[in-house]
């Protein structure tokens, strides 16, 4: 906040006469740029010391054996790196990130667009319905984690006492306990809380769709279907495109959800990258290693949200 | 949402198949309309249990509402100077985000050279990368600059996670005002701060808006910072507060949730006051981008 008080505001008086048109030009556009610079200078302080400068220091300290505590850590080079390849835990982590982000993507963006069309057609009027859905992504994922955890817990639960009652026991499960469940139980849960999010984007792309096109498609005697399969959904493209990008961003970065539910466990069965990173820094005080793991999942999320940013646009102008 | 409401054929002579599908469009929202609500419901219910009602009866409404869960969630977790925390940083967190955010997007909306097309990027790129990438350098800055448990640490730390998403919102929001009327303040002869703050800032009203609900959402439901950087007794927020009572009474299930829904309330009623800007926000946010 300093920094606003401290600069000062330089606006030089101009004198005409004494300067040919050029240079009062280029005085003139030089003002500009510190009236500019003026107005970004708070923002650029504060995001380049916090966030861009930790990210590019972060490429050093993956080569370092840095614990957290000594003053200089040591350049390994990339011994780090090495870990990580020959881990055979990180690569569980690796893949109980990618199946919880793909799981939520598809589960999430399915409920997501299937309610968007619904609250868009003949319920619009409704518009509470838009606010009860989002309501639950309100809550923190704290809040939302220990709620679910209670309704999961598989003796005094909620869903299994309930299951039972209505004469299904057979289908009570240790919902967080299985490992065979865990993710899965997750994945319902994170979709849960966030499909109302997933929603409104659907639903703001489907009220730009002009009304005509439908009109006319009603004229051709088109069926549901069809319509939705050659007008809606090609129109809608970017919210789709969107949509499952925020999602898989969202998801490949999941840390407090799994941390209050089951930490990890059983045994790592629904650890995730973002969770090792954590325990690898602030339980180990491996920093160095830490460091490394949050680089390759980084280039993960940008490598796999380049991809999906490739196929769906490749879908918007093709269709 | 004022798009003309297509003509559509009256209900007497609707076809069967049309009734069919509409029948069971009902159904699915009626459906997750109950998948939403009951977990609430469960949450609100079990707060309001005493342990042994929550044992015999873990389905239905409580035998009595034990109102006392709330004061003695209150107490055992002292949520009382963890709300204070709470407010003190996600308001000035939004105060700083809407005047660093708004300031910077201004000459980013309004030049379109090179120069400040790449500042606008060089910020919009914040949106993608994960804070995890670059925690542990800034856990040794913030380690350096004597940040670690301190509210001002804290809240430059939130301010910049969020100014991307802000930027973004108020950028694409300026382009959409005229300059007539700043032009002709300018011409009054008023500097460009002043006319910043005085004729466009006003006009940026519904956008501020947004920005305040989404950011105090971010800001006030954020775990992972709290817990790395905000650890000492009494500067806790809400979540981890919450956390660490969980901790020690982690078999308590009504006084958990009593504590979960004192510490979601406030968020949960600005929400309902400011839904239409926050539903705007995240749409126009989301396919602009």
């Amino acid at each position: 906040m300093d920094v606003m008080e401290q600069t000062p505001i330089v606006i030089e008086p101009l004198e005409p006469g004494k300067e040919t048109p050029v240079t009062r030009q280029r005085k003139a556009r030089l003002r500009q740029f510190r009236v500019q610079l003026l107005f970004l200078l708070p923002a650029l302080v504060i995001f380049t010391a916090f966030v861009i400068y930790p990210i590019l220091a972060s490429l050093y300290y993956s080569l370092t054996d840095w614990d957290g505590l000594a003053p200089t850590p040591h350049f390994v080079g990339l011994v780090n790196f090495q870990q990580f390849v020959s881990d055979p835990t990180v690569f569980i982590n690796l893949r109980n990130t990618l199946v919880f982000a793909g799981g939520v993507m598809v589960l999430q963006n399915g409920i997501a667009l299937l309610l968007a069309l619904i609250l868009d057609g003949f319920l619009r009027r409704f518009s509470f319905l838009r606010v009860l859905f989002l309501l639950p992504a309100m809550f923190s994922g704290l809040a939302i984690g220990y709620t679910w955890s209670y309704i999961y817990s598989p003796v005094f639960g909620f869903l299994n006492t309930f299951l039972g009652r209505i004469g299904l026991a057979s289908w009570q499960q240790d919902w967080l306990g299985n490992p065979h469940l865990t993710l899965a139980s997750l994945i319902f849960t994170n979709s849960w809380e966030f499909m109302g999010l997933s929603m409104v984007v659907f639903l703001a792309g489907l009220q730009a769709v002009p009304a005509e096109l439908y009109e006319a498609a009603d004229i051709d005697g088109t069926s549901g279907w069809q319509r939705f399969r050659h007008i809606t959904f090609p129109l809608i493209a970017p919210a789709v495109t969107i949509n499952v990008l925020l999602t898989l961003i969202g998801s490949m970065k999941v840390f407090d959800l799994i941390l209050v539910m089951t930490n990890g466990g059983p045994g790592n069965a629904s650890e995730s990258l973002a969770l090792r990173i954590y325990n690898e820094a602030f339980t180990q005080n491996q920093f160095g290693y830490a460091t490394a793991i949050g680089i390759v999942m980084s280039l993960l999320i940008l490598g796999l949200s380049m991809l999906n940013l490739r196929l769906l646009r490749k879908r918007e102008v093709e269709l | 949402m004022q798009v003309p409401v297509l003509s559509r054929k009256s209900a007497t002579q609707m076809h069967p198949v049309v009734l069919v599908s509409k029948s069971l469009a009902l159904l699915i929202v009626l459906f997750w309309s109950a998948l939403v609500i009951v977990p609430l419901i469960v949450l609100l219910s079990v707060a309001l249990k005493s342990p042994t009602d929550l044992l015999n009866n873990p389905l239905g409404w409580p035998a009595q509402f034990l109102w006392s869960n709330f004061a003695d969630a209150w107490n055992n977790a002292a949520l009382g100077q963890a709300l204070v925390n709470s407010v003190l940083i996600t308001s000035i967190t939004l105060l700083g985000l809407i005047v660093c955010g708004a300031m910077a997007a201004y000459p980013l909306a309004r030049f379109t050279g090179s120069w400040s097309q790449r500042t606008y990027l060089y910020f919009v790129a914040g949106l993608i990368v994960p804070l995890q990438l670059g925690l542990f350098p800034l856990y040794k800055e913030m380690h350096d600059l004597g940040f670690i448990n301190t509210y001002h640490g804290v809240i430059l730390l939130y301010i910049a996670i969020n100014l991307p998403f802000v930027i973004f919102l108020y950028t694409g929001f300026i382009k959409t005002v005229p300059r007539e009327l700043e032009e002709a303040a300018l011409l009054d002869g008023a500097g460009p701060m002043q006319t910043f703050w005085m004729i466009v800032f006003p006009l940026l009203r519904p956008v501020t808006a947004t920005v305040a609900i989404t950011s105090a959402l971010s800001v006030w439901n954020d775990f992972f910072i709290p817990l790395i950087f905000l650890q000492r007794d009494g500067m806790q927020t809400l979540p981890l507060a919450i956390y660490n009572f969980v901790g020690q009474f982690n078999d308590n299930w009504s006084l958990i949730f009593a504590s979960v829904i004192i510490s979601s309330l406030p968020l949960i009623v600005l929400f309902l006051i400011l839904q239409r800007y926050f539903i705007k926000g995240i749409a126009a946010g989301a396919l602009r981008g």
